[in-house]
Order: structure tokens, then sequence, then C-alpha cells
């Protein structure tokens, strides 16, 4: 069943229920005429605790990447203490191939907010940051202003209509990235909000209960926190009626793909853009039905269905549904982000594998050694298998430098490495025959030995 | 390249008599920012930002300064100005001409952006022009996947670039 109404973008124009040109800022009286701020109404009149009941219940879980139990992250919070308690949102969307979150951000900033402010009620936080990539200069400008609207309306600040928390005045606050792909990991990005630069912490402690300042924090995806709003005022069981299901007599461990997702897609076809559909659509359904299909004389090879760092899919799984299932069931690290950028036949998977190795080096944070030494290997190797100077050991050593870079918790601090294994290894291993022929043809012997 | 920090050791610093820090951003930050934050480093990366939004980089005069005000030493405040790409700590272009090279924009051709750019300016990605006009740069994912190829000038997106169309991103500039 195609989804009936968008419901992150009801009043984003988006075909098949608008169009792309009639996009613009919904403002804060916009917002509010079409239901907007009534959950969080809702959840004023709640007990904070319920509120994290409904979310968790909802089974509402991360859209940054990682698909985290939103509830479950938020009941990890302390006890108040009367000291602050921190929301950062991250809006830093630096994920190759991705461009999601950016839509909510320039069209529709008060659903984010409204969100977040109902974060912040049901986690008894006081002050939030919006942590906003650098890049985003025109979304930066929309959003300020619709934080200016809301506080003009008290939704925050001195007499805000959710009263006093923590003894202090709910705040929110834009806090501008300044180019760094690893300040998107949720760690590093408090390091970057205190000023400092952006370098993962070693977990434990986790930011629930020692994040930014020291003090017990929560992090978010914008997409995640504008989910929130919806559920609050449509309830769990009209939520669960979206996305997908466990499927039946799964115990309750196991993860269900519920909601709708926003998926950017890029690459190739009719009309790229980013689109709502129920988690767990076919990536063709979604690229034929949403994205018009591929442009005339090109065909499916493979595409990065969720950000780079999930790896890729092969034609053979075109049909695979966009769920958080995805990753155990088509051997890659999950969904990701869900922006899938098609790859078309004409493109060579060693160029593609290359162009990710020379991101991962580029954005290691240079903590761990097997990340900034085997990021920088690999772009090596690949760029040299690209050039016809590869040999067959390459191949190997490649897939060997990849997997001994990440599997958390592993050889590495953070995730980047991680992102870094599996976008070479799905690559290599699912394209191997092209990968073969471009070192089968090497002009010269490969001077790198490694390990013998 | 985050983790290349730079060489510091030989670094000679120009100075001036003027400060780089001007009254009026230090009474924003003591009237707006500080009070957002438990405590003042955490104002580093926006003091940093709107230093360099008023001069186009950050002279080492200017990380002293900002450090002086916010009462860090000034290597920490190199520190984290390093880290970070947008931050350029040696003089640019008036304009930054930044195109996005990751995965969505090379299928979709962005080579060929550079190439038609780098020739019409005389440089290569990672130079300025002599007239100190403009820098061409290499940058990862700006998402704007959508419209790929794209690029940054300055502050301005430019989508669905191609061979034909990428020098008109050009004009206008003065
Ligand atoms: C290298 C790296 C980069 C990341 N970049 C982003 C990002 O740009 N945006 C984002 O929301 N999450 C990003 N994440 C995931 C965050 O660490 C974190 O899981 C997420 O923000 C949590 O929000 P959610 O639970 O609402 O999804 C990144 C993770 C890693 C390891
Ligand atoms: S895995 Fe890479 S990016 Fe992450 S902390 Fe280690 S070096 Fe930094
Ligand atoms: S890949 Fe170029 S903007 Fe995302």
């Amino acid at each position: 069943m195609p989804l009936e109404h968008p419901i992150l973008l009801t009043r984003v124009p988006t075909p098949p229920w608008g169009d792309f040109a009639d996009r613009k800022t919904v403002s804060y009286a916009d917002y509010t005429k079409q239901r907007g701020y009534a959950a969080l109404e809702q959840a004023i009149g709640m007990q904070p605790k319920d509120i994290t009941e409904v979310i968790k219940q909802a089974e509402l879980r991360g859209r940054g990447g990682a698909g985290f139990p939103a509830g479950m992250k938020w009941s990890f919070l302390p006890p108040q203490d009367g000291g602050q308690r921190f929301l950062a949102i991250n809006a830093d969307e630096s994920e190759p191939a991705t461009f999601k979150d950016q839509v909510l951000i320039e069209f529709d900033p008060h659903l984010i907010i409204e969100g977040i402010a109902i974060c912040m009620r049901a986690c008894q936080i006081d002050t939030a940051y919006f942590y906003i990539r650098g890049e985003y200069h025109h979304h930066r400008d929309c959003f300020e202003n619709a934080i200016k609207e809301a506080y003009e309306n008290k939704v925050f600040g001195e007499g805000s209509r959710m009263g006093k928390v923590n003894e202090r005045w709910p705040n929110l606050y834009l806090q501008r990235g300044a180019g760094a792909y690893i300040c998107g990991e949720e760690t590093a990005l408090l390091e970057s909000l205190e000023g400092k630069r952006g370098w993962p912490r070693i977990k434990p402690p986790f930011p629930a209960v020692a994040g930014a300042f020291g003090r017990p924090t929560i992090i978010n995806n914008v997409e995640t926190l504008a989910t929130v709003p919806p559920i609050v005022l449509n309830g769990v069981e009209w939520f669960k009626s979206h996305g997908k299901g466990r499927p039946e007599g799964a115990p309750p461990q196991v993860p269900a793909s519920f909601g709708t997702k926003l998926f950017g897609i890029s690459g190739p076809v009719k009309r790229p853009g980013v689109y709502e559909e129920h988690l767990g659509i076919p990536l063709r359904k979604l690229i034929e039905d949403y994205g018009g299909g591929l442009l005339p004389g090109k065909q499916f090879k493979a595409a990065f269905h969720g950000g780079i760092s999930m790896g890729v899919l092969d034609a053979n799984e075109y049909d695979a549904p966009m769920d958080f299932d995805i990753g155990k069931k088509y051997n890659n690290l999950g969904l990701g982000t869900a922006c899938p950028t098609i790859i078309p036949h004409d493109v060579s998977m060693v160029a593609m594998a290359r162009n990710c190795a020379r991101f991962y080096s580029h954005e290691s944070c240079g903590q761990c050694t097997p990340c900034r030494e085997g990021g920088n290997w690999l772009y090596k190797i690949l760029s040299r298998i690209e050039q016809g100077d590869g040999t067959m050991k390459d191949l190997d050593l490649l897939l060997e430098i990849a997997s001994s870079m990440g599997s958390m918790p592993g050889t590495t601090i953070c995730g980047l490495a991680d992102g870094a294994n599996w976008a070479i290894r799905t690559i290599v291993n699912k394209f191997w025959s092209e990968f073969e022929n471009a070192v089968s043809k090497a002009r010269f012997v490969s001077l790198a030995q490694v390990g013998g | 390249m985050a983790w290349i920090t730079k060489n510091s050791a030989t670094l000679k610093i120009d100075r001036r008599e003027k400060p780089y820090l001007s009254d009026a951003i230090k009474k924003d930050f003591q009237e707006r920012m500080f009070p957002r934050y438990p405590n003042k480093q955490a104002a580093t990366i926006p003091l940093l930002h709107a230093i360099q939004d008023e001069h186009n980089y950050l002279p080492y005069q200017a990380i002293e300064e900002a450090a002086e005000f916010l009462g860090l030493p000034a290597s920490v405040v190199l520190d984290t100005a390093t880290f970070y790409e947008e931050f350029f700590l040696q003089p640019r272009g008036k304009y930054t001409v930044w195109v996005c090279q990751s995965v969505a924009c090379e299928i979709m051709g962005n080579q060929k952006l550079v190439e038609k750019l780098s020739d019409k300016l005389g440089i290569a990605p990672g130079e300025t022009t002599d007239d100190g006009k403009i820098t061409l740069l290499n940058v990862e994912c700006i998402g704007a996947c959508g419209g790929a190829p794209c690029a940054l000038v300055n502050h301005k997106l430019h989508e669905n670039l191609n061979a034909d169309n990428v020098e008109q991103i050009l004009e206008g500039l003065d």
C-alpha cells in the first residue's frame, strides 16, 4: 500500500501529493493553522515519563543512521539533580549522498522545533543546541528565523509555555558547525559544541549520563525529532499502522520498522529529490514510482542505499525492502540515512570505491591508528588499481585492511571506520569480477608488499 | 585533512595595530553568546566564524585575540581552528568556489565542472587566482545530492551544473 498522506512532509509539497516547485518555508502562523504545536500542548498536559513511554511504545527508531530506539535512549537519563540537562539535535547531515534533513530544516522548521520542545518536556531538558553543518547557509537562516518565531510565541525563553525546567526557562540555540564530517558522530558533536576539535569520545560514559559539559545529554537526529509530534498527536496505534512490523511470531527483541521515512534519491534518475514513504518500500519501487526511474539509456548497476557507509546493493538486490532489516538480509551495514544514490551501468565500481576511500581518509579524525592509516592505504591502493597498476594481491589487501578497520566495539573509537570497512568491502565483494578485470590488465608489478 | 595540523614551529606572525576582534563582536558575544553556554570555551567556533565572516580568513593574531577574549591559551584555540575545514588560516580569494566531489556528484559528472573551471580560471583546485578573487576547492558532499553535480560559491548553492552552464556561477562576482 503506497502512503496515503505524507506525515513528515504534510506541509512540504512533494510528489505525488504536490509539486517541488511550490515548496516554501512554513511560518509559525501557517504551522499553527495546520494543527501545529497541538502536540506540544498535549505533551505539556502529560507527565514527562508518560511522553517517553508513548515514544517507547511507538518503537520509534532513530533516523540518523544507527536506528537506535528513541524512547529507550530518552529513558537512559538519570533522575534530575537540579543541574542543567542538554539536548543536541544532530543536523550535521554530512554523510555522502544524504540530503534528507535539509528539506525539513528549510521548509518546515517548526515541525522540528515542536519535536525538540516535546523531547525537552519528556526528558526534563532545559537547554537544546541545534548543531547544523556549516555548509547549510540558507537553511541556517531559515531555522534561525523559525527559532526567533518560536521565542516570540513563548515556546522557549522567559515565560515559555513549558514553564521552568531544572529551575531554568527552556532555551533552543542554533550552533553552526565548521566543515567536518566527523562532527556528525554524536560524541564528536559534543566536543565540537564545547569548542574543541571534533574528536569522538570513548564510551562509556554514554552521553545520557555524561554528555555535553559533563552533564546528561540526549542526541537525536532532526528527522527522529520531527517524527515525534505526529506520534504524540495521533497515538501509538496510528503510528504503528505505518511502515513494517516484525515478521509474524517474531519475539519483541526483533527490531521492527514502524513509521514513514524520508528518502533522498540522487544519481541518474528522472526526478531526484526527497520523498516520503512507508519504511519497507522496495528500493526499485522507490526509484521507479518516486524518482521517475532511471534516465534514458541508463541501467541500474548498484546503489548506495543509505549513505556510502552502509555499502552497496547490486542489481540482484534492487528489490530490497528499505527497512531496518536490510543490513542483515542483504549483507550491508544497515539502512543508514535511507538516501539511495543510483550507480548506473557506465560508472566503474573501482572509481566508486576510490571515491569512498578518499572520503574516509580525508575525514578520519586521526585518533585511531587503523582508521587513520587504513583509510589512506585504501585510497592509495584503489587509486593504483583505477590507473591500471593493481595486482590480484591488492584485492586481498584491500579486504584485509578494510575488515581490520572497523567492527565496533573493536579497534576504533567511533563508527567512521566501520563505514569505511563496509563501503569498501561490499563494493569489492559484490563486484569482484570487475575488480579482477581491473587488475588483470596491470601494466606494472605492484611495489607494495604488506605481510609478505 | 583534519588530522594534519599546521606546522606552527616555524610560523611567522604578521601583526598589526588594529585588533581583528572588533568591539562589536565582543559586545555581541558578551551579551548574546556567552549566556548560551556553561563556559566560554564553547563560544570558540561561533567566535571564529564571526571573525572570519568579517576578514575572510583567520590571521594568527586574530586567534590570539580570540583566545585572550575567551580566557584560553592561544594553542587551544589554534587546535580547534586547524581542525575544521571551513576555517582558513591563510588569506584566500574573495570568493571561494567549492565543487562537490562525493559519489552522487562524481556519478553526475563533477569532473567536467572542475576541468572547465580550472581552465577558465587558470588555476588547479586548491589554488587562488593571481588577482586574489577566486579560490577553487574540491569538497566532500555538501548535502545537495538531489541537484548533483553542485557547487557552493561563498554562501550560494548552485545545483544541476554541467560543462555548459558552470561558468554562470562565476558571473556577477565583482
Ligand atoms: C562518522 C559518523 C557520522 C555521523 N553523522 C551523522 C549525521 O551527520 N547526522 C546524524 O543525525 N547522525 C550521524 N551519525 C549518527 C550519530 O552518531 C547518532 O547515532 C545519531 O545522531 C543519533 O540520533 P538518532 O538516534 O535520532 O538517529 C554519525 C555517526 C558516525 C559514526
Ligand atoms: S574511528 Fe576514525 S574517525 Fe572515529 S575516532 Fe577513530 S580515527 Fe577518529
Ligand atoms: S554528493 Fe555532491 S552534494 Fe552530496
